[in-house]
């Protein structure tokens, strides 16, 4: 089943980096407590909604969401803190 | 003597309960989002708070929104009838303000109820708190919006308490910024960072009602004696479990930890008191959590802030003003009282004064606008002493009628301001600062008597015999009120 996840960014939609890795926080909104748990990883994306397994959803700097869901595929789960 | 206080939330839920100032809902309600919608339209009805019984996820907690959201709120806080004016608020503070300082007491930690649990080391985990989705779109879940968070300079043994947002990030981490101008980020960037050391803090979440007040009010004392002050007698705090910090004992929540040097993780947006979402999501500093200890049955306080009128507008108004009147009042200058309505969202102070000189105004704005809280507000109206600061309706008339839109304004391009400013660019929120505009309304004393305008209203323009006869009448007449 896919995962639902979201991101903010602060450029503008149009120039979302696809295809290319990228490190940086999504946040995992499976429904429950632990919804909204920032995550820091390695993944890529794309605004093809079924290229890659899970669902990306963006907001932009100031909340703001957009409504054209992305594909996300997680490559690895980076640890910030010992 | 003490004065009339709470010592804790559920002693004040009580009584708002009794006053009507409460809602009890029963039915369940969800953390995400639901709750916080709620809060937000009882401030925006200047409702009353709502006490949640119920949340999705997480039987066993309460919640408790919009603690002192209204006047009403406040003046029961300080133990005054609820329909207390304005003036008479601001009298109540004035006298607690002049009075005892008291240092806080220290109980031990079987007498602490925030100590009834205590969850430490590998069981930590802030999503097993009820924190809110507050707003949607907002970057996280804020389990810091109505508490405060205690700081020590190890140097000089200076406590500080104040309300500094925290978002939770992950299981054990929290973020939230810290502005340098602040007391704790004069405390962390000028001592443990310089060293490369991490500060220990305690979040308090659901202190009781005057502790809050104490920790967001501006007070050149620390904020533990300022409660004290405020309750006629010393607060009871309690040592933390994992650091030299001490915290309200009554306190429904502590979340221990320290603030990473050097380290900074993505924070915001959030829906902030001025009504808009400014700031935007940007890497700010991180709590790293080590111990959590509640109360049984643990209360999560919540504030919405938004569009007027939450708690940070109504009592960082409050207290923003009292503390430039003293300020003022320090230097002997002849005001009659400084105000801000809440809903300018503390950006517009009004001050009075008897213009006994010429250049009064500008030297009472100048004065507010080079104190430490000026980077809080960027507009400040000087009315004269026939105008009543507390009545919007006179303070309008009194813009429109005396303030000269060339001769009256006095700009000051540079000022510190705050990243939260909707009005700034871009640069000046980055930058910090802000400029501030003097809007003097009182006629210039260099006008021959003969030709300044005399106000036409009924307290001005008949004579106080006329004037007390109409008002013994006034039923006899026909009028209800």
């Amino acid at each position: 089943m896919r995962k639902v996840f979201d991101t903010f960014i602060s450029k503008n939609f149009e120039e979302l980096t696809e295809d290319e890795e990228i490190t940086g926080i999504i946040r995992d909104l499976t429904p429950g407590r632990m919804k909204y748990k920032g995550i820091y990883a390695r993944f890529r994306i794309s605004k093809d909604p079924d290229k890659y397994p899970d669902t990306l959803l963006v907001r932009l700097g100031r909340g703001q969401l957009v409504d054209k869901p992305c594909s996300i595929q997680i490559l690895e789960e980076i640890k910030i803190f010992p | 003597m003490a004065y009339r206080y709470f010592i804790d939330n559920r002693d004040y839920i009580e009584a708002l309960r009794k006053t009507g100032d409460l809602v009890d809902v029963s039915i369940e309600v969800d953390w995400d989002l639901e709750l916080g919608a709620i809060v937000r339209r009882t401030c925006e009805k200047k409702g009353p708070a709502p006490y949640f019984h119920k949340i999705k996820d997480y039987p066993g907690f309460g919640a408790f929104g919009a603690p002192i959201a209204t006047w009403r709120r406040l003046a029961i806080v300080l133990g005054l009838p609820p329909d207390t004016p304005v003036s008479g608020i601001v009298e109540e503070w004035r006298k607690r303000t002049q009075s005892a300082v008291f240092k806080p007491e220290i109980i031990p930690k079987n007498d602490a109820r925030c100590k009834e649990v205590i969850i430490d080391g590998d069981q930590v985990n802030l999503f097993d708190l009820p924190a809110p989705m507050v707003h949607d779109g907002d970057g996280g879940r804020y389990i810091g919006t109505w508490h405060f968070v205690v700081a020590k300079d190890e140097e000089s043994g200076f406590v500080n308490w104040g309300m500094y947002r925290q978002m939770i990030f992950d299981e054990k981490t929290m973020v939230g910024p810290i502005l340098p101008f602040s007391d704790m980020g004069r405390i962390f960037y000028g001592k443990y960072e310089q060293k490369g050391k991490p500060m220990p803090f305690a979040t308090v979440i659901g202190p009781d009602p005057i502790s809050a007040l104490a920790s967001l009010a501006p007070t050149p004392l620390p904020e533990a004696e300022f409660a004290g002050q405020l309750m006629g007698e010393p607060v009871k705090l309690v040592k933390c479990e994992t650091c030299d910090l001490y915290v309200p004992a009554t306190a429904e929540i502590i979340i221990e930890g320290e603030v990473l040097p050097h380290v900074r993780l993505e924070e915001a947006p959030f829906g902030e008191y001025t009504g808009y979402r400014t700031s935007p999501r940007d890497k700010r500093n991180v709590y790293r959590v080590k111990c959590i200890t509640m109360r049984k049955n643990a209360i999560m306080t919540v504030s919405n802030m938004g569009v007027p009128v939450d708690e940070g507008q109504l009592l960082r108004s409050f207290t923003l003003a009292m503390d430039m009147e003293l300020l003022l009042k320090s230097q002997g200058l002849p005001i009659t009282g400084v105000y801000m309505w809440p809903e300018s969202t503390h950006h517009l102070l009004v001050i009075g004064v008897k213009p006994a000189y010429t250049g009064i105004a500008q030297q009472v704005a100048s004065l507010v606008l080079g104190s430490k809280a000026a980077a809080w507000f960027h507009i400040v109206v000087v009315v004269d002493d026939k105008t009543d600061i507390y009545n919007v309706e006179e303070v309008i008339h009194a813009i429109c009628t005396k303030w000269h839109p060339v001769r009256g304004t006095i700009l000051m391009p540079f000022g510190a301001g705050t990243p939260l400013n909707p009005f700034a660019s871009p640069e000046e929120r980055f930058s910090q600062k802000a400029p501030k505009v003097i809007l003097d309304c009182t006629f210039p004393l260099d006008w021959p008597k003969a030709l300044v305008p005399t106000m036409v209203s009924f307290r001005e323009v008949y004579p106080r015999e006329v004037q007390e006869k109409v008002l013994k009448n006034w039923k006899e007449y026909g009028f209800k009120e």
